[in-house]
């Protein structure tokens, strides 16, 4: 096929700024639905209580959408800047970078709305808590979107880097690799962070007292689930900096996106069941405060032995990049 | 719509180095700081006990923060931050509602504006949680709980600052845009001044209060 | 099949807004779906508020529908800017 790069990386431009925008919205979305939901529930329970919980459902919202906030800048910079290469490499590079960022702000929109859900049923149990049920949500919800900057990271060194020192075949690939690995990896801690501190939230507006053991735990937890989304950006990491040698085979190229498929899909399942763990430990420290030790101690374990399939996709991963 | 793609840009070479200053963002800055020093002057130019309405307007900015930050700091630590909190509100307040005056450009609308004032917040947080609780305390507590989890919670610091940053930016240069490019395609008169009113009046003052609650939040998580 | 250049970037762009605008509808739908059935029960709850409970589901709705803006956007840009 003779047509020129420029027409490939416009191409690729296009389809990957659609993606980007498209699964960026997902999320999101769907959070701030459960948000608005959540907020009415409790408008309904605690009419007094409007104003504040009012405004936390806005402020929630406005958390919740910079997930797809960020797929916005990437495709707009993916629509309307000139991207000058020399090599086939630059095509792959671009898409990934829709890639990264589509996939990567769906877990994130929707983990960052079940802690603003929270929160507004919160205030209408404990109107008093308000300002700390705020603050709470505020630091849940921000932290919940780090695999989301993991993926907006990997977007932009996948298209700022200078490829044209690399082979063509099997970097392409490998970045498709990279892009997938990245996004795909941030869904399920996405998710999982939101679920956390949800229940963090809940356990304040129930029990005051146990504020500072619950965000204590709730911040543990969320730094724990975070991990299977390290372990994607890991991954893509590898595939971007490592050089391969040239091939004209199609199977090394297969094994490097399998790669990034394997440890992108993996990831979802433990940074969700890791979520579920930690919240089922904050929910429980706030509602037994004497045993803190014990349920942490436990909860750590729990969240380590789910971990597992996550390693074990690590593992597959490192093996299609370095042995075969 | 050729006005997407176009930075004035004023390009000082200094040691072998280009410094690029982006005029449009200076420009509205300093718009933006004019306004605000005289809504002060006039806000405190004749304090009476039964106020005028530029005192009224002034006091409910500075009591409704002043609240926002005892809610979140202990009351001492509040009154030295509060004064932070109130500019930091009323800046990124002006600066995305100015967007509204014809051919005015938000200076939160250039990338350097939230990520200079993310990198502010927090270096302001990081040396109050130093001095707080003294150096070796505030490094053990990345080592907290197991000591292989220190790289992830620098690149967790880090992230706080690209979060925040990129979040401001992103909402203000994508509704600008959006303004934009739906007035070009719809030719309408009808349209734009809906937009504009949610974009740049409802997500920007949203945007504001979400910028400086996180920063306030993340001082409180450094100090405490 | 001979095809040319600026056709298959055409193609493409074509492609990018399907995909963006498609994907981009399902997060809104579900997302103010959720928001107006908790609105149903809550109003089921609490008549008297029924106003009230209206407006704030409404501006739920519009928060979440701005992603849905945004590809819109996003598509119309590919489809006759781009």
């Amino acid at each position: 096929m003779a047509y020129d790069i420029q027409t490939w990386i416009k191409v690729a431009a296009f389809t990957g700024a659609g993606l980007a925008m498209g699964l960026g919205a997902i999320g999101a979305a769907v959070g701030e639905g459960y948000t608005a939901a959540q907020a009415n529930a409790a408008i309904s329970r605690n009419t007094k209580a409007t104003g504040e919980i009012f405004k936390s459902m806005l402020v929630g919202q406005a958390i919740a959408e910079s997930a797809s906030i960020f797929a916005l800048v990437i495709a707009m910079i993916l629509l309307f800047s000139n991207f000058t290469a020399t090599s086939y490499v630059t095509v792959a590079a671009v898409f990934a970078a829709g890639l990264a960022m589509g996939f990567g702000a769906v877990g994130s929109g929707v983990g960052s709305g079940f802690p603003a859900g929270a929160a507004c049923t919160g205030m209408a149990r404990q109107p008093a808590m308000g300002g700390r049920l705020t603050t709470n949500m505020l630091i849940g919800s921000a932290v919940c979107q780090t695999p989301s900057i993991f993926a907006l990271v990997t977007a932009f060194i996948l298209l700022f880097s200078d490829f044209s020192m690399r082979p063509v075949s099997p970097t392409w690939a490998a970045l498709l690799g990279a892009g997938f690995a990245s996004g795909l990896g941030a869904i399920g801690s996405g998710i999982g962070g939101g679920v956390v501190a949800q229940n963090s939230c809940e356990g304040i507006a129930r029990q005051p007292s146990a504020v500072t053991p619950v965000t204590n735990i709730m911040l543990l937890g969320q730094a724990v689930t975070q991990t299977p989304a390290i372990l994607g950006l890991l991954v893509s990491f590898i595939l971007i900096f490592k050089s391969f040698e040239p091939t004209n085979s199609l199977a090394p190229s297969m094994a490097l996106l399998a790669s990034g498929l394997c440890i992108g899909i993996g990831a979802i399942g433990p940074g969700i069941g890791e979520g579920i763990a930690s919240s089922g430990g904050v929910k429980w420290v706030a509602r037994n405060e004497a045993h803190v030790g014990d349920i942490t101690r436990l909860m750590l374990v729990g969240m380590a032995v789910a971990e597992s399939t996550a390693i074990y996709s690590l593992v597959i991963a490192l093996v299609l990049v370095f042995v075969v | 719509m050729d006005e997407l793609g176009k930075v004035y840009q004023l390009i000082v070479p200094c040691f072998g180095h280009n410094m690029t200053f982006n005029l449009d963002a200076i420009a509205m800055t300093w718009i933006v700081f004019g306004v605000l020093i005289v809504f002060g002057f006039f806000a405190t130019r004749n304090k009476s006990l039964l106020p005028g309405p530029v005192q009224v307007l002034g006091e409910l900015f500075v009591s409704q923060l002043y609240g926002l930050t005892e809610d979140a700091l202990d009351k001492e630590k509040a009154e030295k931050y509060a004064p932070l909190v109130c500019a930091l509100f009323m800046f990124l307040l002006m600066s995305n509602w100015i967007g509204m005056i014809p051919h005015m450009h938000e200076p939160t609308k250039d990338l350097n504006t939230p990520l200079s004032l993310g990198l502010m917040g927090f270096v302001i947080a990081h040396y109050a949680g130093i001095k707080s609780k003294g150096f070796k305390a505030y490094v053990k507590e990345y080592f907290e709980p197991i000591f292989f989890m220190m790289p992830l919670n620098v690149i967790g610091e880090l992230a706080k600052i690209v979060s925040i940053s990129f979040r401001l930016f992103g909402n203000i240069m994508g509704g600008s845009i959006i303004i934009l490019v739906v007035s070009y395609l719809t030719f309408s008169v009808l349209l734009p001044p809906f937009l504009n009113a949610f974009f740049v009046i409802f997500v920007g003052a949203i945007q504001a209060f979400v910028f400086t609650m996180l920063t306030v939040v993340y001082i409180s998580v450094q100090v405490k | 099949m001979a095809i040319e250049g600026t056709d298959i970037v055409q193609a493409a762009a074509f492609l990018g807004a399907g995909l963006s605008m498609g994907l981009g509808a399902i997060g809104p739908g579900i997302g103010e779906g959720m928001a107006a059935a908790k609105a149903c029960e809550a109003i089921g709850k609490n008549p008297k508020e029924a106003g009230l409970l209206t407006r704030t589901m409404l501006v739920g709705q519009a928060v979440s529908e701005s992603t849905g803006i945004y590809s819109l956007v996003i598509a119309l840009l590919l489809l006759f800017v781009v």
